[in-house]
């Protein structure tokens, strides 16, 4: 890293129009962004917006179709072995090899990476301990709980030190302790100097984790910057959300109404106007809150369901 | 979750890496190992029962009708079978491996992805795999030998490199596996190829009866045939008669791996790379 404190840091990632095409879908569109050292960058879209596929294109699982694209300044897909040495993935699948014990996946996995037996049974053995699974060294990966697994892929994407550590939707169906414990888990990682790249569907991990997001929808890039500057440049401070109202009350000037199938939105910058509508709102579902990353995300890609 | 014991700094110290080819093939065929190991009785079952009994019933049951002093390619018709036996057993060895077990990998367990997040190559990945397959091969028709043996086949000192046919053999088919399975979207389809090739090829490339020597023309589209140069290589070794139409056969069979191992690699990299 540069010793020159003023100057900006050397981006590790640099996309500028990149895109990916597939026979019959166009899954990234033009999509340019940079990546700073030591930042955490959350990637957030619906299903099927091209964020996996994005991020496969950063550790040259794919090929891109057009663009440009530069990891520690170099090439993907040319310079794979340079690049992927410094990076670790965390898949969404459970792709750890199920005939084996989960020491042994870790084990195999270092040696891939370049380790000799000696340094990737100590590295397994460091990395199950730290993750709280040295009493698992032994169990299949099938009789292992979720979040075990899921510990036990962020353990593996460890194992080669990386600089850079991508996420792909690191606690899609984890309970709500596990989920906790893995954010923990990254939040620790980051300080100690590592690079994270994650996707996720979930606004509150997002907003827990990122510095920055990226919000992606039909495989364009529609929104960046910081979670709580993107909830205060687009939405009012708070939100009251109501569910099965049948008729609307009389609104305050300054109150903003939005309707999504069954469910109100009611904005305000103030407080004290949708506490009185609260009051006057005879349904039990319904919840005045600050407004958060989920709403700007679904003014932006729209409350509707998408196809 | 609790606080990180100290040590985890041991993570960021710089360590050597071997990143070589050599390596990165030992790693992918270890993994493969590991796992094979895992099920190990399983796994040993057909390619050690199948040639039992196909050697038992053709060699031994169908053989004590036939003239005990007929000849058959210059050699017993026990012999003339096990020579056989012991070229196909890696071919199945292989084609299974790498049809079957490499669109579980690739379509079900992803890993090929996992591997993909490391540094290894796409070449490692697959090259490791079929040098997996060949040391299968070469492990299984040691087997078969041995098997035979045990009912009274005679090998000469040439049977010696039994291993070495059977591990070019097995390359040979898990590439031809590879090629196949780069094509096939459902594991069901795999049935044209192996009931619909493999068979095919394990019946007429002469491992029971001699396909050459009726018709001109058959004995030249016989050496088109892949499997026909393992057979005619083993049987060389069990005549001890090493000649020019063996080199051709080793030229035959080095050729087929030549061009298989490089279309397999071209094929995988476009279908797991898309």
């Amino acid at each position: 890293m540069s010793s020159t404190s003023d100057a900006p840091a050397t981006p590790l990632v640099v996309a500028r129009g990149l895109t990916k095409r597939f026979k019959d879908v166009t899954a990234v569109v033009d999509a340019s962004f940079e990546i700073a050292p030591n930042e955490c960058v959350g990637f957030l879209g619906p299903n099927g917006a091209g964020k996996t596929t994005l991020m496969r294109t950063i550790y040259s699982a794919i090929e891109k179709t057009a663009g440009d694209l530069r990891v520690f300044g170099l090439t993907p897909m040319k310079d794979r072995k340079r690049i992927n040495a410094r990076v670790g993935v965390v898949f969404q699948d459970n792709n750890l090899d199920q005939e084996l014990n989960a020491a042994e996946c870790l084990l195999v996995h270092a040696l891939y990476c370049g380790m000799d037996f000696a340094t990737a049974r100590r590295r397994t053995a460091t990395l199950l301990e730290w993750m709280g699974l040295s009493g698992k060294a032994k169990s299949t990966i099938r009789a292992l709980s979720g979040g075990m697994v899921r510990r036990l892929m962020v353990a593996r994407a460890l194992l080669n030190s990386p600089d850079l550590l991508i996420l792909d939707e690191p606690t899609t169906g984890l309970d709500p302790q596990v989920r906790h414990s893995i954010w923990a888990l990254l939040r620790e990682l980051k300080r100690r100097g590592l690079t994270i790249l994650l996707t996720t569907h979930y606004m509150e991990e997002a907003q827990q984790l990122s510095d920055r997001v990226l919000i992606m929808d039909h495989g364009q890039i529609i929104l960046a910057g910081e979670p709580n500057a993107l909830i205060e440049t687009h939405l009012e401070r708070y939100v009251l959300q109501a569910a099965g109202l049948t008729d609307l009350p009389p609104l305050d000037g300054d109150v903003r109404h939005e309707r999504a199938g069954d469910a109100d939105y009611f904005y305000s910058n103030a407080e004290p106007p949708l506490q009185e509508l609260h009051r006057r709102l005879p349904s039990r579902q319904t919840v005045l809150r600050h407004a958060n990353l989920e709403d700007v995300f679904l003014k932006f890609t729209g409350r509707g369901l998408q196809e | 979750m609790s606080t990180p014991p100290p040590d985890l700094d041991e993570l960021w110290q710089p360590v050597r890496l071997r990143t070589g080819p050599a390596w990165s093939l030992f790693g992918v065929w270890y993994r493969h190992v590991r796992v094979y190991c895992k099920t190990l009785l399983a796994n040993i079952t057909p390619p050690v029962l199948e040639p039992l009994f196909f050697f038992t019933a053709v060699a031994l049951g169908l053989g004590s009708y036939l003239a005990g002093d007929r000849s058959f390619d210059g050699l017993p018709y026990a012999t003339f079978v096990a020579s056989g036996l012991i070229a196909a057993s890696p071919m199945f060895t292989a084609v299974f491996e790498t049809t079957f077990g490499t669109f579980v990998r690739l379509m079900f367990q992803k890993t090929y992805d996992a591997m993909l997040g490391t540094h290894l190559r796409l070449s490692e990945m697959f090259i490791g795999e079929m040098l997996f397959c060949a040391t299968k091969g070469a492990v299984f028709s040691t087997v078969v030998l041995l098997i035979t043996m045990a009912f009274g086949v005679r090998p000469t000192a040439w049977c010696v490199l039994v291993p070495a046919i059977g591990f070019l053999t097995a390359y040979l088919f898990a590439a031809i596996g590879l090629i196949v399975t780069s094509y096939v979207k459902l594991i069901t389809n795999f049935s044209f190829f192996t009931s619909g090739v493999i068979t095919p090829l394990f019946f007429f490339s002469g491992t029971f009866f001699p396909i050459r020597g009726h018709y001109a023309w058959l004995d030249a589209v016989s050496f088109l045939v892949p499997l026909t140069h393992p057979i005619e290589l083993c049987r060389a070794l069990f005549k001890a008669d090493l000649n020019g139409a063996t080199a051709w056969h080793l030229v035959a069979l080095a050729t087929w791996i030549a061009v298989c191992h490089l279309a397999a690699l071209r094929r995988m990299r476009r279908r797991v790379l898309g």
